[in-house]
């Protein structure tokens, strides 16, 4: 591999895995206010909004882990790029719905909009493909 | 190739497998409580002095029926008196923030600082549910929440709707 692209590999790997792993704690930290952002989204009823916020930072922060130690980059990678589509899928949702809600990315209070958010997670999406083909086998 | 997708899939299913076990484990006195149906009061734990959250924070349309059917929390209408004589979520109280200035100092007079408020108005593009919200956080109310869907949300669930008072 190219030197530069090595590098570049490891910056990106850990700085993803950074953020997600931030993202999760974040949500671990207040499970009951997390899931008052996913019944935000309408999509799970009232005891699935909990499961999701229950298990999802998790998922989050074990792919922020793997990331970051670089065990696993490429397993850890395809996941967060399909965490982001999915997040993506569900953010342009709320948008075709007419709602206008936090998306409760980083934890209560998050402010940014729908728009911002799905820009955020296309350059994670961008940054995981890179780290997923970067990766080895 | 396909060996390696395979692995792959394999590989995410596990995370998400152990993710699941550990979110449930971790998190198994809310979620029983949830599944049990005791509204869990969602608050981070009321906090005190500086450390009281500065905004309140939202609550589901779920979570708000479950709280007020119980009585454990407060709901509170911040629009205007009229707003709330056509129709107001069964059991609001109103406080409209036009006269926050006037009504509050009583309020928070006769109301425990750890009763769960619910403050509410006119939906997702109305503020005056959050604002209000702030002022009795500012007031010393530990455990403020928005209902940010608001009275047409209520309504369009067909839940209990109430009129007149004032």
């Amino acid at each position: 591999m190219h030197p530069v692209a090595r590098h570049l590999t490891a910056v990106l790997r850990v700085a993803l895995g950074a953020l997600f792993l931030y993202a999760g704690v974040l949500k671990i930290a207040n499970p009951a206010a997390f899931a008052g952002s996913v019944a935000n989204y309408r999509i799970v009823g009232y005891f699935g909004t909990y499961l999701v916020a229950a298990i999802l930072p998790w998922v989050e922060v074990i792919c922020g882990a793997l990331l970051v130690t670089g065990w696993r980059t490429r397993t850890a990678a395809a996941l967060a790029v399909v965490l982001n589509l999915v997040f993506i899928a569900l953010l342009v949702s709320t948008v075709a719905r007419g709602l206008d809600i936090d998306c409760g990315c980083f934890g209560q209070g998050d402010k940014t909009s729908a728009g911002t958010a799905i820009f955020r997670d296309f350059m994670m999406v961008a940054a995981a493909g890179f780290v997923y083909r970067q990766g080895k086998r | 190739m396909k060996a390696d997708l395979r692995r792959l899939v394999t590989e995410i299913a596990v995370i998400v497998l152990v993710a699941a076990a550990i979110g449930v484990v971790w998190n198994f006195r809310l979620l029983r409580d949830v599944w049990h149906g005791n509204p869990t009061a969602p608050p981070p734990a009321p906090r005190q002095g500086t450390g009281a959250p500065q905004e309140p924070l939202p609550l589901g349309l779920m979570q708000v029926k479950e709280l007020s059917a119980t009585k454990e929390a407060l709901v509170i209408d911040a629009r205007d008196r009229d707003a709330f004589r056509k129709g107001h979520i069964s059991g609001a109280v109103s406080l409209p923030l036009g006269e926050a200035d006037r009504l509050l100092p009583g309020f928070a007079a006769k109301t425990p600082k750890d009763k769960l408020l619910i403050v509410y108005c006119n939906g997702y593009d109305c503020h005056d549910s959050k604002t209000l919200g702030r002022r009795l956080l500012a007031a010393g109310f530990t455990q403020v929440f928005v209902f940010e869907g608001g009275f047409p949300e209520w309504r369009d669930a067909g839940y209990p709707v109430a009129q007149g008072g004032s």
